[in-house]
């Protein structure tokens, strides 16, 4: 039995630890739930305003602008991430060594898509002659268009480079799904002379809803909070948005508000907004697709 | 063709599509500046050079493309590359050793030796991990601006020592250690910090490397922290010294070639680490999905 020297001992050596937890995880909830009621830019005191900064947020324009370029966003990668992600562990999911190398191509830019990646993304998207989607859209006879700059290839762009970084993910997190589910069920499914399709409905599908549900909200909540792609690909020298804030997401108007023009009271309401929205989103989801995993 | 066939085939086509991005920053970063703006663009470089990399002739500020220098002759006030280089490479090994080792212990001490209140402690993390970031940046943001942190390595490191996620994780990993052998490193009398040391870190090796990897390749990617609290050339990392080059790109094409060459030495290591330990990378990556 450990006695109270023991105990004091003990608290004292995962002290350091929970004063530095305290400092940068506990405190600053408090204090950004303050700030959020205050007008607060930096230099003076923070002075008490109610729900002032949260009704600017709510009348500015440009936040739901980025809270619908966001949605967009997520929406469009969180989806095609997830079927794609699924069509190529079904297809790529086996032990075999070709199969194997055939996911380290995938997972490649969970581990290398950093920012020297999305720069090499923003050459191959450069709106000259030279850039390789304009070289290609040259030999099917199309002028060059400017990926960059014009706000309709915005989206694209973005969920491109979004796909991208996200599917190898998505598709090994759907592999050891996949393996987890015993064999003998499709075994006794062959017996009773289910199709392939058949198996894939009433076994595959059912059978990974808790992997289905672990990658769709988490891959959803990562998405949501997107920066450093929009912001490198279209942040530009002014405008963070890109063309007529096309790029413009969350996270880049709360970078924007907070530390460019550092309204950091606004910034703090801006981060309770979308952590309220991501609640409602994890809750939908598990509203949608959860409603209690088979096991 | 049947559409099986047809669906496989295009899946077979998104392999080498994935790798596109590396290749078109491979070979744009030994072409000449003069090749890498022809259209259409070479595919393979046609006069391969290092001068991306080192400019012999580099001859100061110019606008002569074959005079440019190369990456590791860039400065910015005073600084160059390989600094902001060996920054990044301090900031993720600091951390990641650091707030490991300490994650662990607070693991053990929390699930092998609990204290009263240690429960509301370890709530009190779990409860940290469902906010996001975001709801920390701002505050934390002031904390090391009245600190007088701004611009110093500390601003870098000591806010990202204390993981509630890891501590989480390593508390499953926890499990696997068996409580006799814990109570005999006691009755030998072994203290918390050694029976931590010597018995605990030893069995927790796997999940230590595991939880490894998708915190140090978070560190070394690392943009929206430092992009607030450093702006001073000597402690700039290496993904702000290639976003503000990257920034240029819009308007300087010629700075592509020497940016996809310094792109290039900072997805390196990653690369060949991942092709050396693919097991160990996807198993850690996955372990570290609980990061809220």
């Amino acid at each position: 039995m450990t006695g109270w020297r023991g105990h004091g001992r003990n608290m004292l050596i995962v002290t350091p630890f929970f004063a530095l937890f305290g400092l940068f995880g506990v405190w600053p909830v408090l204090r950004s739930a303050w700030l959020s009621f205050t007008d607060y830019h930096a230099t003076d005191e923070p002075v008490f305003i109610g729900l002032r900064n949260y009704a600017e947020l709510f009348a500015d324009e440009r936040f739901w602008t980025a809270l619908a370029n966001t949605a967009a966003y997520m929406g469009a990668v969180s989806a095609i991430a997830v079927v794609l992600g699924l069509v190529l562990a079904l297809n790529f999911g086996s032990n075999s060594r070709l199969h194997q190398w055939v996911r380290v191509a995938f997972f490649l830019p969970a581990v290398a898509g950093g920012v020297g990646a999305i720069s090499a993304w923003k050459w191959m998207a450069s709106s000259e002659a030279y850039g390789l989607f304009n070289s290609l859209r040259a030999t099917l006879g199309l002028e060059p268009a400017r990926f960059l700059g014009d706000p309709q290839w915005t989206l694209p762009v973005l969920v491109l480079v979004g796909v991208w970084s996200v599917l190898g993910y998505n598709l090994v997190l759907f592999v050891a799904g996949l393996r987890a589910i015993p064999d003998e069920l499709y075994q006794a499914a062959r017996l009773d002379g289910a199709s392939r399709w058949q198996q894939l409905l009433h076994i595959t599908l059912p059978n990974l809803r808790p992997t289905l549900v672990y990658v769709s909200v988490a891959g959803m909540v990562a998405r949501f909070q997107v920066f450093y792609e929009p912001y490198l690909l279209y942040g530009a020298v002014d405008t963070l948005g890109g063309p007529l804030d096309s790029a413009l997401m969350l996270v880049t108007y709360l970078f924007d508000r907070g530390f460019r023009q550092l309204d950091l009271g606004l910034a703090s309401a801006a981060a309770w907004v979308m952590t309220a929205l991501l609640f409602g989103l994890a809750w939908l989801n598990l509203r949608l697709i959860g409603k209690e995993g088979r096991r | 063709m049947k559409p099986a066939a047809l669906l496989k085939a295009a899946l077979w086509l998104l392999v080498p599509a994935m790798l596109v991005p590396y290749y078109w920053m491979a070979i744009a970063a030994f072409k000449p500046v003069a090749e890498l703006l022809r259209r259409p663009p070479t595919l393979l470089p046609q006069a391969p050079t290092s001068r991306n990399f080192f400019n012999p002739d580099w001859a100061g500020t110019t606008a002569d493309p074959d005079r440019l220098a190369g990456i590791l002759q860039v400065q910015v006030e005073g600084h160059g590359f390989l600094r902001f280089y060996a920054n990044s490479l301090l900031v993720t090994l600091v951390v990641t050793v650091v707030s490991l080792l300490a994650a662990s212990l607070v693991a053990f001490v929390l699930t092998k030796k609990p204290f009263p209140g240690s429960r509301w402690l370890f709530r009190a993390l779990l409860l940290s991990m469902m906010l996001p970031w975001e709801v920390t940046i701002v505050p934390n943001f002031v904390t090391v601006a009245q600190l007088g942190w701004i611009n110093s390595y500390a601003a870098l490191l000591v806010p990202g020592l204390a993981k509630a996620f890891v501590v989480f994780y390593f508390r499953q990993a926890m499990l696997g250690v068996p409580d006799e052998l814990v109570s005999a490193a006691t009755l030998d009398g072994a203290g918390t910090l050694r029976t931590w040391w010597s018995v605990v870190l030893p069995l927790l090796r796997p999940a230590l490397a595991a939880i490894a990897i998708p915190v140090a390749v978070g560190e070394w990617n690392n943009f929206l922290w430092p992009l607030l609290v450093v702006n001073d050339a000597a402690t700039l990392t290496l993904p702000l010294q290639l976003g503000k080059m990257a920034g240029d790109l819009s308007f300087n094409p010629q700075s592509a070639a020497v940016l996809m060459a310094g792109s290039l030495l900072a997805s390196l290591p990653a690369i060949v680490l991942f092709l050396l330990f693919q097991r160990q990378f996807v198993a850690g990556l996955q372990a570290g999905a609980t990061k809220g």
